[in-house]
């Protein structure tokens, strides 16, 4: 679907001009953002709270002190108190690894309320390889290649580092109607494209269902605002009224360079 | 279907009298053999009393024998006068001839007889010719575009396909080809309409008052007539644009008795896509054709048959990409039936259907998906003439719709499985009747009552859900199997009372109701659209509207004016929930939210109807919201195409004999929509934050079009002209989308985008006719 989108998109600006405005936008109250994941790679684990900004500051968000946060594996029963390393970031010390199929529990103290989460970490998929798609030489892509486990619900997050710096934009994939599927996946880039010769990293998570959710719409209202009638804050999977994940993942990460 | 017979009938036949005498024909264009839909006739001798050919031009008059001057009349055409005896039942086909050549004739349009003091109210024709002269984006004159500056038919937007009706949505609008459902109206995702309006002889738009024999959508019905086709002579017509030309024949099959027309039209701005220097644009491929068929026979003077048919297709591809296609095609047959003076007989079969294609390529595989929806439609309409006062039409609508959510088909090394969404089938049936009636030669009542009965059938699962949207139960239905059966009365009513000979007033009442729902949630002009029937989760939407209005002439009847006010209630309207997959989901109705709506509005429309300066100004002021679940806190939100204030102003100039200029400009306050207030950082992208469902607005639309057109030659046998228009005369940068994102070039901001299509777009087109 996204491609259809792409080309409608391309029609558009086959004949459309752009141009840059800046309405007037309300301001609103600050919300808390938390994020925080446990993954099967070796911890430590961090979880961040900070405020959101209005639109048009710059996008460095403050960070929140002072939340007692901790994370229970309640399959095993190991509570890990977290301690603030710097303001907003919260760090884990008992939790040293995360295990495929245990439940993680998220629980935030903050202003005298309470922000809970759950997340169960799903049996690890591999990443094969990444390779790189130049069948389109003005925008070259990496490519995902693994297999999707069949009869098993599966959902998907990719994470990209070129030439070391980490690429903010997240991509989600869910295999609904690719099921135990031989997976050849292009990753968008924040950047657009990846060039010769990037060293490129790039990282299959396995997210669960509701994570998935968060991100997918979160994706949506990120880089597909315009195409939507009606966007709407994600559904979160931290219940008490804020926004943000809680992830227990897998991850599996390749390396390669761009070469042709 | 006899059952109804049975109860009309006798009806109809103890209010005939002894001495009585009907009088009926066919009143065609002299020049063409083209039926004319909407002519007077009137009796001297009974001022007051007076019919109006129906759409196939019949007409029929039952009074007491005597002596009588019976006038036809009809815009743009010469009154015909015919003085008889009726001393038996009489059979009196007319042919008019087309005004003169005086330059008066394209505008003498707007003078239909008593065309506004008569009509129901939330009613209008527009006849092709009187669009002709209107300018319009690159120059293709388009009817479904044109009506979208009539006073409560707002756009939805440039280059977006579809339009508003009364705070309906785009899919509330019943859009009719020669009897048959287009689904998809646009080509080019909306920038024209699929109506080539040479083939066309008229469309008539419903906005309320909607006759009992017109059923399916809620909003509004659009009724476009093809033509018939000249059978007096082979003629033809045609036009070369700059990014599309139009060919149009027609001539006699057999000369005065059946015709046949042709019309055919395809872009080519592909032509150009090789000329770009960007090379994924020189290999895109980007067009769309489409064409018009029609043919008459008059097998005797009782019995004439029809056949007409379009076939559409856009296509769309990009290389690397994949590509999309989409298309409608209707068939229509039909057969005309006179058993007597009094009752005429229309008989068709409709085939109806719109379905796209997707081709997505992506690392050496290819997917293809395909989805659309098919109806088979049987379709029996009488019109009984009881007396000149009193008129019954009655019929019913048989209509199968099976709709195919999504097939998808890949190639072995595409990530994605080979699925089948399971078929949907619906039976929908109507049975109506409606009768016209002047109690006096002040009053006419128009009341009438539709009942619809909606059958989910198998063979197809039928599902329930919980909240969170996980199936709870899954129902095998074998195939004819009724899964659930809806029953809904429709009543019409409407009046209208004239109060002199120059101005009246109306009221009216109707519900409508409809059964196939489209789900798109993409602000774009995606032509992937999923249809939906009415299912055990989907229920009926239904609305409500009593309308009231003034009409008048004045000024010599140069001018006529309207003032209309409606009101508005919508049940079981659909939204869709945050993150629905609408595509590839045999679940989807578990992603949809029911809600209610509610509009009103006053609609003001004056026009000037002849002289040098022809045109109307039309001003709306409106309202329509919508209450779907939890939205907004459960509260009244405004629509989407809620437009507080909407003017268009079109003026056609005819300056001389070989020119004639003309504008328009359209005006109306920005649509709600929704922006955010804050953002925050997923993964350390900004992700925006919103606080209320279209609690903004963009702002305003605004548009000036000018046209001129150039009259190169005209004869007996030839006629050309140039057309020159600007669409967007000032280029105001109306929004097409709008993107909150992060700054290209400083990832530390995020800034607003603004897309905007058409600016001060020229085009000349020649067109001929011989």
């Amino acid at each position: 679907m996204k491609n259809i989108l792409f080309l409608l998109a391309a029609l558009v600006i086959f004949v459309a001009c752009t141009k840059t405005i800046t309405p007037n936008l309300n301001t609103t109250a600050q919300q808390f953002y938390i994020q925080g994941a446990v993954s099967d790679t070796m911890g430590p684990y961090y979880v961040s709270i900070v405020n959101s900004v209005g639109f048009y500051d710059s996008s460095i968000y403050p960070g929140v002190s002072g939340a007692t946060v901790t994370i229970t594996d309640s399959t095993s029963g190991l509570r890990d108190a977290l301690t603030e390393t710097n303001t907003g970031l919260y760090v884990t010390h008992s939790l040293i690894q995360g295990i495929p199929g245990h439940t993680y529990l998220l629980n935030v103290l903050l202003n005298g309320k309470t922000y809970t989460a759950s997340s169960t970490m799903p049996q690890p998929v591999t990443l094969d390889s990444v390779t790189f798609d130049l069948s389109d030489p003005k925008q070259i892509l990496a490519v995902a290649n693994y297999q999707d486990p069949p009869g098993i619900v599966n959902f998907y997050k990719y994470t990209m580092t070129i030439n070391g710096t980490v690429d903010k934009r997240f991509l989600t994939f869910e295999d609904r109607l690719s099921d135990g599927r031989y997976i050849r996946d292009n990753i968008d880039a924040d950047t657009g494209e990846v060039k010769k010769n990037d060293f490129v990293r790039l990282s299959l998570v396995g997210i669960d269902k509701n994570v998935y959710t968060f991100l997918h719409e979160a994706e949506q209202i990120a880089y597909n605002n315009a195409g939507l009638v009606a966007p709407a804050n994600p559904q979160s999977n931290i219940s008490g009224g804020c926004l943000g994940y809680f992830s227990a993942q897998t991850v599996s990460s390749k390396i390669n360079i761009v070469r042709f | 279907m006899t059952a109804l017979l049975g109860i009309l009938l006798p009806l109809a036949l103890c209010a005939q009298s002894k001495h009585n005498f009907s009088v009926a024909g066919t009143i065609k264009d002299g020049k063409s053999g083209e039926t004319l839909n909407g002519a007077t006739i009137g009796l001297l001798e009974r001022p007051g009393l007076g019919v109006i050919t129906n759409a196939y031009g019949f007409y029929s008059i039952t009074i007491p024998e005597g002596r009588y001057s019976m006038v036809i009349s009809f815009s743009g055409y010469t009154t015909d006068t015919i003085i008889f005896d009726l001393k038996e039942n009489l059979v009196l086909n007319r042919s008019l001839s087309a005004g003169n050549n005086q330059l008066e004739q394209v505008v003498v349009s707007g003078r239909r007889g008593n065309n506004i003091l008569k009509a129901p109210p939330g009613v209008q024709r527009l006849a092709i010719e009187d669009i002709k002269d209107i300018p319009v984006l690159l120059g293709e004159k388009d009817v479904l575009k044109t009506i979208q500056m009539l006073p409560g038919i707002k756009p939805a937007g440039d280059g977006k396909s579809g339009f508003y009706v009364r705070g309906g949505g785009i899919d509330q609008n019943l859009i009719l080809l020669d009897e048959a459902t287009v689904y998809n109206p646009s080509h080019l995702l909306g920038f024209f309409s699929v109506f080539n309006s040479d083939a066309l002889k008229d469309i008539s738009v419903y906005k309320g008052g909607m006759p009992a024999s017109y059923g399916g959508r809620l909003a509004s019905v659009e009724d476009i007539k093809m033509k018939d086709g000249n059978d007096q002579q082979l003629s033809g017509s045609g036009g070369i644009g700059l990014i599309a030309s139009r060919f149009n024949l027609e001539g006699p099959i057999v000369k005065g008795k059946g015709s046949f027309i042709v019309s055919a039209r395809r872009s080519y701005l592909d032509l150009f896509t090789p000329l770009a220097s960007d090379t994924n644009v020189k290999h895109s491929k980007l067009y769309f054709y489409d064409v018009n068929m029609k043919a008459n026979y008059r097998l005797d003077e009782k019995n004439r048959i029809f056949l007409s048919g379009y076939f559409g297709k856009d296509v769309l591809s990009m290389r690397y990409k994949g590509g999309v296609d989409w298309g409608n095609q209707t068939a229509t047959l039909r057969w005309n039936h006179i058993f007597n003076d009094k009752l005429f007989s229309n008989t068709s079969l409709i085939f109806s259907n719109y379905n796209y294609n997707v081709q997505i390529t992506n690392i050496n595989s290819t997917v293809y998906v395909t989805s659309g929806i098919t109806d088979y439609h049987f379709k029996q309409d009488f019109n009984y003439y009881l007396n000149p006062k009193s008129k019954l039409d009655f019929g019913l609508d048989i209509t199968y719709h099976i709709t195919q959510p999504g097939q998808a088909v890949s190639s072995n090394t595409s990530k994605f499985n080979n699925i089948t969404l399971e078929k949907k089938h619906a039976m929908e049936n109507a049975v109506y009747v409606s009768h016209e009636w002047s109690p006096g030669t002040k009053v006419k009542l128009i009341y009438g009552m539709r009942l619809t009965e909606l059958a989910v059938l198998g063979p197809g699962n039928a599902y329930t859900y919980d909240k969170e949207g996980n199936i709870v139960t899954r129902t095998w239905y074998s195939d004819g199997k009724t899964i659930v059966t809806y029953w809904n009365p429709e009543p019409r009513f409407a009046a209208t009372y004239q109060l002199d000979n120059v101005s009246s007033v109306k009221i009216a009442f109707d519900r409508n109701v409809q059964n196939i729902h489209l789900l798109n949630n993409s602000t774009t002009g995606s032509p992937t659209n999923v249809y939906l029937p009415t299912s055990n989760i989907v229920k009926p939407e239904i609305s409500d509207q009593v309308s009231a209005g003034y009409y008048s002439y004045f000024h010599h009847r140069m001018y006529e004016f309207s003032s209309e006010i409606y009101y508005k209630t919508m049940q079981n309207q659909i939204d869709y929930k945050n993150g629905v997959n609408l595509v590839g989901n045999n679940n989807v109705e578990a992603g949809l939210l029911f809600g209610k709506g509610r509009g009103y509005g006053w609609e003001n429309y004056i026009r000037k109807t002849s002289g040098k300066l022809t045109g109307w100004i039309g001003y709306t002021l409106s309202r329509t919201e919508r209450q779907i679940g939890s939205i907004n806190n459960g509260g009244w939100y405004p629509a989407s195409q809620d437009q507080t204030h909407s003017l268009s102003v079109v003026g056609i100039y005819k300056y001389s004999r070989k020119w004639t200029f003309s504008a328009d400009l359209v005006y109306s306050t920005g649509s709600p929509t929704t922006w955010p207030s804050a953002k925050y950082p997923v993964d350390g992208a900004p992700v925006y934050y919103y606080t209320a469902r279209n609690g903004y607005r963009l702002p305003a639309y605004q548009r000036l079009d000018l046209g001129a057109t150039l009259l190169l030659k005209k004869t007996a046998k030839f006629e050309s002209d140039l057309n020159f228009s600007i669409y967007n005369a000032y280029g105001y940068a109306n929004p097409y989308t709008i993107q909150f994102q992060q700054d290209p070039n400083n990832h530390l901001l995020t800034q607003v985008q603004q897309t905007t299509l058409f600016k001060m777009v020229p085009s000349i087109t020649y067109n001929f006719k011989f």
